[in-house]
């Protein structure tokens, strides 16, 4: 058992450490939710339960074979076919979106309504379909950009492509009934407002918010996006373009932030910056006597700088004492690095001084209590910081992940290295003094000390043989 | 005629304070209004209130998601808990007027006072803009990239009931343990939120009106989808606009409030040299100091026993060598002293300034889209390998340290055979 004072101290340091862990994972699940929520709407392929359309499910959840291909879903299946081709036609020739749009949509509708007046096959099959081909299609979509003939293509050989997957033998089969189904009545009146929207404006591609269909990308376009209100779930998913009011107020936002940051240099600044050392002067002088402009908490930061300093100069005098040199030169380089080293470490002696004197000979307000100490490393950003943030451009998932996990491998490392510092401080003596289970004692200190607490020595008696 | 001039001027610079003290509380969380600090200056009771609850929401931290200050119980704390937080922090930060600390804790006094203290933080640092990038409303999805802003504003101290009595090693083998589980759920959560931000970033792709940003962020899908949310954005959008503009006023008139602030400071009677008072120094402190120094020394020693013998034998050796010599061995200390340099850099506070620093907004482009403004991940990643590596060394020595430590203490019982664990 550990002493009462000593054992206080360390669990509370433990305790700290573990609700500074937990907060981070309460951020972190909060973005989650946030998260996962929002992409439901675009890929709630795994729940058939919010579904919009509605569908009676005849059989389980795979794809079954033995669903028999209708003369009714080679119908529908052609149906699509003609609606896109007529979409894609539409577009090449359309100059005014407008009266195009509605005339479109009612013929489209048309089409729809007789498409979904078949029967249903099963839902899951279709489900099952798009959780599977889910990978290729927005590839395919994506890269056909320009060419919006390639898009109904794309769909067309991703469909054909999904029963050949699924299916074997028979050609256009059932597998992507149900999907045709569901893809007139809100594909086919979107599809051509999508092209339509895309003459307007943007060089951007085609946005097809299917619930089905994972989307390719946004879209720009001049509708307002009041009258968008077609598709499925998620309303304004055709243009999502953001709110009039809050581009505005976010573009004036950042405008405002540019100034605020460049204005700290300007010619009325300077005024200002005497004024205000002037005052802190006076303000110095008023107090009586000369304060040390050091704070207890810089003090004790700095303090931390130099054990860290006094780690890396050792470990780069070890460096070079265990480096062989080979010829005259590294010789006489090893000779100036560690001639270096040594004026670098009297020179942190004498900031030690410095501090040190600072604490005794002056008024220094009591230390922080309950401060966690700064960080081990500091960061210099010190002069003039941004005040708003810039830009991180990466370009995939994995750098995105591999970022993150430095930053918080350093978090950690952080947060090991403190512990460390505390518990050597706190255990090293009792090690020191002999008590009672002293061997478990050593032996948990040991592994806590220089293991991380992840392994274990191990003490053999050495017992004489008689 | 200079004199109707002055008059004139006087004129322009009464009305233009009350103007600048009006932008700066308009900036200011909680800011009172002019005529507090006019009584303020001299030192009227009642404008004493309302400055101790601003220097209380000025210094107090924030809580995370960038809300105002509130603690975790729900409601403002006490004016005494107000007057002690807002003591202790100034003592903490160096505030040299003792005046202060001898207040009373009913906060009913002192109110020029105050209005020093609130001068003397805001000459000090840029504290509006820190208080404003505090509370910024976050439009993009954001990651620090250091963690001096988290460092910087101590959490609030949960009153926790401690373990009174002694506790066994093993409890605290258990902490550790359950410390490294939590470390590993948060690396596979941040993993996971990795994942979803580059779909939700791919998938809105071009609905960004700002062509440099091209996709949304999270908080603007959220926007999209969520009519009531998207209003409260706009809503504190709008206002932060608001207190952003009072800066920039404030900025440009606030010579006319440091003038003022002389005449304040004109106002009070100076302070009393001080009397010897011999501050005690911390058991905390005082043992931090006292390691590095020992540590230090020690260095030093091995240093020196190193470096001179080579430096003997090395004179020794070059004596009769020729003048070609010479520039190789300026060139020689050139190289080491870059060296030298880059090593100190790693613990000095002024040279990493080219370290990227701040919350960063990320943005998904695709590779080679090079010279446009903002950091490339790859270049931060290096930067941070490095820092990791320089943690990983201080650990490793750390450790080390301990392990020497424990052999040394180890080996004054003889009879026992030691077998540590497999090295990594």
């Amino acid at each position: 058992m550990l002493p009462a004072d000593c054992s206080r101290r360390l669990v509370a340091e433990l305790r700290d450490a573990l609700d500074a862990c937990a907060e981070r994972q309460r951020q972190l699940e909060r973005s989650l939710r946030v998260s996962r929520r929002l992409l439901r709407t675009w890929e709630p392929a795994e729940t058939p339960a919010p579904q919009p359309t509605p569908a009676p499910e005849t059989s389980g959840e795979a794809p079954s074979p033995e669903s028999t291909p209708s003369s009714q879903d080679l119908k529908e299946l052609e149906l699509l076919t003609q609606a896109l081709e007529k979409a894609v036609r539409v577009r090449k020739g359309i100059s005014k979106t407008g009266e195009r749009h509605k005339a479109l949509s009612l013929k489209s509708g048309s089409a729809a309504t007789s498409a979904t007046t078949a029967s249903a096959p099963s839902r899951p099959s279709g489900q099952a379909s798009c959780r599977v081909s889910e990978t290729k299609p927005p590839r395919g979509i994506q890269q056909t950009v320009v060419p919006a003939r390639g898009l109904p293509e794309s769909r067309l050989l991703s469909v054909g492509d999904r029963t050949r997957m699924g299916r074997g033998s028979r050609a256009t089969k059932p597998g992507p009934g149900p999907r045709d189904q569901q893809i007139p009545p809100s594909a086919a009146l979107q599809a051509p407002e999508a092209f339509t929207l895309k003459e307007k404006g943007a060089d951007v591609d085609c946005w097809l918010p299917q619930p089905l269909w994972k989307p390719c990308s946004g879209l720009e376009g001049g509708s307002p996006q009041s009258a968008a209100s077609l598709s499925t779930g998620f309303p304004d998913r055709i243009l999502l373009r953001l709110p009039m009011a809050y581009r505005k107020a976010a573009s004036r936002n950042s405008r405002l932030w540019a100034q605020l940051s460049s204005a700290q240099t300007s010619d009325s600044m300077d005024a200002a910056a005497t004024a205000k050392t002037q005052f802190l002067q006076k303000m110095q002088m008023t107090s009586g006597g000369p304060g040390s402009g050091l704070s207890a908490a810089a003090v004790e930061a700095e303090v931390g700088l130099l054990r860290t300093a006094c780690l890396l100069l050792r470990r780069r005098m070890e460096e070079v004492l265990s480096a062989d040199p080979a010829d005259c030169m590294q010789e006489y380089r090893c000779l100036l690095t560690l001639e270096g080293l040594q004026a670098i470490t009297e020179q942190c002696l004498h900031r030690l001084q410095e501090l040190r004197a600072a604490v005794v000979g002056r008024q220094l307000g009591p230390w922080p209590v309950g401060r966690r100490p700064g960080a081990s490393l500091p960061c210099g950003g010190g002069t003039d910081p941004l005040w708003s943030p810039q830009l991180l451009l990466y370009s995939s998932t994995q750098e995105l992940q591999t970022l993150e996990a430095l930053r918080l491998r350093l978090a950690m490392l952080d947060q090991q290295i403190h512990l460390e510092k505390v518990l050597m401080a706190e255990l090293l003596p009792l090690v020191g003094t002999q008590g009672p289970h002293w061997l478990a004692l050593c032996r948990a200190v040991h592994s806590l000390l220089c293991e991380g607490g992840e392994r274990f020595l191990t003490v053999l008696r050495d017992e004489p043989a008689d | 005629m200079g004199r109707r001039r002055r008059r004139v001027d006087r004129g322009a610079a009464v009305g233009a304070l009350p103007k600048a003290i009006a932008a700066l509380s308009r900036t200011l969380p909680a800011g009172p209004s002019p005529e507090i600090f006019r009584r303020a200056k001299f030192d009227r009771p009642e404008a004493a209130p309302a400055l101790w609850q601003l220097l209380f929401r000025v210094l107090s931290p924030l809580s995370a998601d960038g809300a105002s200050a509130s603690p975790a119980q729900g409601e403002p704390p006490s004016t005494e808990a107000q007057v002690r937080a807002v003591k202790s922090e100034l003592r903490s930060q160096g505030y040299p007027r003792r005046a202060l600390a001898q207040l009373p804790e009913d906060g009913s006094q002192g109110s020029r006072e105050l209005l020093l203290a609130l001068a003397w933080l805001l000459a000090r640092g840029p504290l509006l803009e820190r208080l404003l990038a505090q509370t910024r409303v976050r439009l993009g999805d954001e990651i620090p990239l250091c963690e001096c802003e988290a460092l910087a504003r101590p959490g609030a101290p949960v009153p926790r009931v401690e373990a009174d009595g002694p506790v066994d090693i093993r409890h605290l083998q258990w902490l550790m343990g359950k410390l490294r589980f939590q470390w590993r759920k948060l690396i596979t959560s941040q993993q996971e939120q990795c994942a979803l931000l580059g779909k939700i970033h791919s998938y809105t792709r071009g609905c960004h009106s700002d062509r440099s940003l091209g996709h949304l962020s999270v908080a603007e899908t959220e926007l999209l989808r969520d009519a009531e949310g998207g209003q409260q954005l706009l809503r504190r959008l709008e206002s932060e606009n608001v207190c952003l503009e009072a800066a920039l006023r404030w900025r440009r008139q606030e010579l006319v409030f440091w003038r003022w602030m002389d005449t304040v400071l004109g106002t009070c009677p100076p302070e009393a040299s001080q009397p010897t008072f011999v501050p005690r120094i911390p058991e905390r402190g005082a043992g931090e100091w006292e390691l590095v120094a020992r540590e230090l020394q020690a260095l030093q020693e091995e240093l020196r026993g190193a470096a001179e013998p080579r430096r003997a034998a090395w004179e020794a050796r070059v004596g009769g060598w020729g003048p070609e010599w010479s520039a190789v061995q300026r060139a020689s200390r050139e190289a080491v002293g870059l060296e030298l340099a880059a090593l100190q850099r790693a613990w000095e506070r002024g040279g990493a300034a080219a370290q990227p620093h701040g919350p960063c907004r990320l943005v998904k482009s695709d590779a080679g889209a090079s010279g446009g403004p903002g950091l490339r991940a790859a270049q931060v990643i290096e930067v941070l390998r490095s820092r990791e590596a320089c943690l990983e060394a201080v650990l490793c020595q750390l450790q080390r340290q301990c392990r020497q430590e424990l052999a040394r203490l180890a080996g004054a019982l003889p009879g026992l055979i030691w077998i540590l664990p497999p090295g990594r």
